[in-house]
């Protein structure tokens, strides 16, 4: 009875499976002549997902291009033994967006040696086992953000002078280290700006705000600034001023800028600002079709992709 | 004997809460009028506010560890009814009548969460299966389906003056949140302590081949204690949808552990067969004046990390050492 039940089970869930799946997601034209492989460390992430949706939209564009999309799920392991799967399938052209920098770095340099066009997306590796690399800069965009916030507090108070509160991304984290040092590359020259409170909500809303009402309650008055190291952590301080009646003494910062989130935020007038962490993606495909289609092209070794600024229009 | 015993132990738990108490009180930071920040009403309120899911999911968590199991898919089954709330919410058609879609969009997220309970009751209960495994794969399939639900991408409620931003504002008020744990809370110690089904989860939990001799209707009380644990991670859900103003597909990953942890520390044992809902209760206000007052100090938030497991560990010890005795 209990294997039957199982067997059941098992079957169910194969038939449901069936149906909806399009694994490897991608679409497959008529007649394609090229096969990208994009290997993504993590579809959960938001900003992952666009990325999935802007590539997939782009290369549908094209008929003569297959695109399939793996997705890392997080795990390193995962993903390396996802990318030597791509490599035994020859792809015209591998695009990867590594999780970490070393663990990924020999795999990325087998594809290499088997002769497969590859480029590093966003993140580095340790060795430079890519054809090209595309690149953005966090660094440079704390210290986009450490600028606005210098404007504002300057228009604000008359002089470079306020208090700021920082919701920090994952500790340890690349993305965190280099928003949070950039901004302070800008702040530090200023001694009249105080970071009154420093919390770390990894990245999430919900710890953002958490983190955000207990900065409230430890400083009653006198906040000026929130910068958040992405729009989620910024957009749930805003939440937590709110309830208690404070949003408009202060003005949220955020970084990341996606279309549905933060530029809506910010249009919305709940953020300040938010600086652009750009996709990347748009000149993987402009530099990766050069590569497929233009045997003369020698792509350079790295493109650093420019953030921008995202304000409220009514300003 | 055994009455003095448990008086004892919950003397323990009491005793860990009030030393916590006095170390926020004693180190939290004043305003410039001198006032005591911690103690302040805000405060109090925002500490409660901000344990309220957990402590709801803790409250039914209890039940499940009393009888011997454990249900790893709360957090899974929390970002499920949010995610299943905020669609409803910003997807129904404008023709129905906004009360209607409400009480819909909410029932419609706790009733999938609890969907998923009576799934994990009913192959726990017939298939015999550990709980530990069942839940484990439903917590990484309802994550799957969350995301599928969402295409990977969050449901906005936003902030505006329509349904989903009035049900964001109403849903977030202390009085709600505050008030469903609080409640919630009175009706599962009522349950747990005067009705058949909370003895004989106790009994189940204490000595299952026994409960199995007298007759007792094991399958039922347990996928009674799993669906209570599914409806229960539902209503967090309404609520982390509320207060966020977002179906987060993500929310609640590893929130399973924060839940366990807060019924240990309330001395409810992981072998089964013993628990409280108070002492719950007083698991849920330890970690959450703890994280309240570490917060208001702005300690580092490693620190933060490696502070909290002492502490739990010398509550849970605390406890130990003197009911043995």
């Amino acid at each position: 009875m209990k294997r039957i039940l199982l067997l059941c089970l098992a079957l169910g869930v194969f038939a449901g499976c069936g149906k909806g799946t399009t694994s490897p997601s991608g679409e497959a034209p008529a007649n394609p002549k090229y096969l990208v492989i994009f290997s993504q460390c993590n579809n959960a992430e938001p900003y992952r997902a666009a990325q999935n949706g802007l590539l997939k939209e782009l290369l549908a564009k094209d008929p003569e291009v297959k695109l399939a999309v793996y997705d890392g799920q997080a795990d390193a392991a995962k993903q390396i033994s996802q990318i030597e799967n791509a490599i035994r399938q020859k792809p015209d052209l591998l695009i990867v967006a590594p999780l970490q920098r070393d663990a990924l770095t020999k795999v990325m340099g087998e594809a290499m040696a088997a002769d497969i066009p590859t480029i590093c997306l966003e993140r580095d590796i340790i060795e430079p086992n890519y054809t090209t690399y595309i690149r953005c800069d966090n660094r440079k965009i704390g210290q986009m953000a450490g600028q606005y916030i210098v404007d504002y507090l300057t228009k604000k108070n008359g002089s470079p002078k306020g208090s700021l509160v920082e919701l920090q991304g994952m500790k340890a984290v690349e993305g965190a280290m280099n928003r949070h040092a950039g901004a302070h590359d800008v702040l530090g020259k200023y001694p009249e700006i105080k970071v009154i409170h420093d919390a770390t909500g990894n990245w999430m809303q919900d710890q953002g705000m958490d983190r955000m009402v207990e900065a409230l309650n430890a400083h009653p008055v006198g906040i000026d600034v929130v910068y958040g190291h992405n729009d989620p952590m910024a957009y749930g301080a805003y939440l937590a001023a709110k309830e208690k009646g404070r949003e408009k003494e202060m003005v949220f910062v955020g970084v990341d800028g996606l279309a549905h989130e933060g530029a809506k935020y910010v249009s919305e007038g709940v953020l300040g600002a938010t600086f652009e962490y750009p996709l990347c993606v748009n000149k993987a495909v402009e530099i990766g079709m050069k590569i497929l289609k233009d045997s003369t092209f020698t792509p350079e070794k790295t493109y650093l992709m420019e953030s921008r600024i995202i304000l409220p229009l009514s300003k | 004997m055994v009455l003095p015993l448990q008086k004892l132990k919950a003397a323990q738990g009491l005793f860990v809460l009030l030393v916590i108490w006095l170390l926020a009180v004693a180190i939290s930071p004043t305003t410039l009028g001198g006032e005591n920040i911690f103690l302040s009403a805000g405060n109090l309120t925002d500490l409660l506010r901000a344990t309220a899911p957990v402590g709801i999911m803790a409250l039914a968590m209890t039940f499940v560890i009393i009888t011997g199991g454990i249900d790893l898919s709360v957090g899974s089954l929390m970002a499920l009814s949010a995610v299943v709330t905020s669609i409803l919410l910003t997807s129904g058609s404008p023709a129905m009548p906004e009360g209607p879609r409400l009480v819909l969009a909410i029932l419609g997220g706790t009733l999938s969460a609890g969907l998923i309970g009576l799934l994990n009751g009913g192959l726990i209960a017939t298939l015999r299966l550990q709980p530990f495994v069942i839940t484990l794969a439903t917590m990484i399939g309802v994550r799957g389906l969350c995301r599928v639900l969402t295409t990977n991408e969050k449901v906005l409620l936003g902030v505006g003056d329509d349904l989903p931003g009035r049900f964001a504002d109403m849903f977030s008020e202390k009085i709600w949140m505050i008030g469903s744990f609080l409640f919630l809370a009175v009706v599962c110690d009522i349950l747990l302590r005067r009705t058949v089904f909370g003895r004989y989860a106790m009994a189940i939990g204490n000595n299952e081949r026994a409960s199995r001799y007298a007759a007792l209707p094991i399958a039922w009380i347990k996928i009674g204690v799993y669906v209570l644990c599914g409806l229960f991670a539902g209503i967090a859900g309404v609520f982390h949808a509320a207060r966020t103003t977002t179906g987060d597909p993500n929310a609640g990953i590893a929130w399973e552990l924060d839940v366990i942890a807060v019924v240990v520390i309330g001395g409810t044992s992981l072998m089964g067969g013993k628990g409280s809902i108070p002492g719950t209760i007083n698991g849920v206000l330890i970690v959450g004046i703890l994280t309240n007052i570490l917060g208001l100090r702005n300690v580092d938030s490693n620190m933060q990390l490696l502070l909290k497991s002492v502490i739990i560990i010398l509550a849970v010890a605390l406890q130990q050492k003197r009911s043995r005795t």
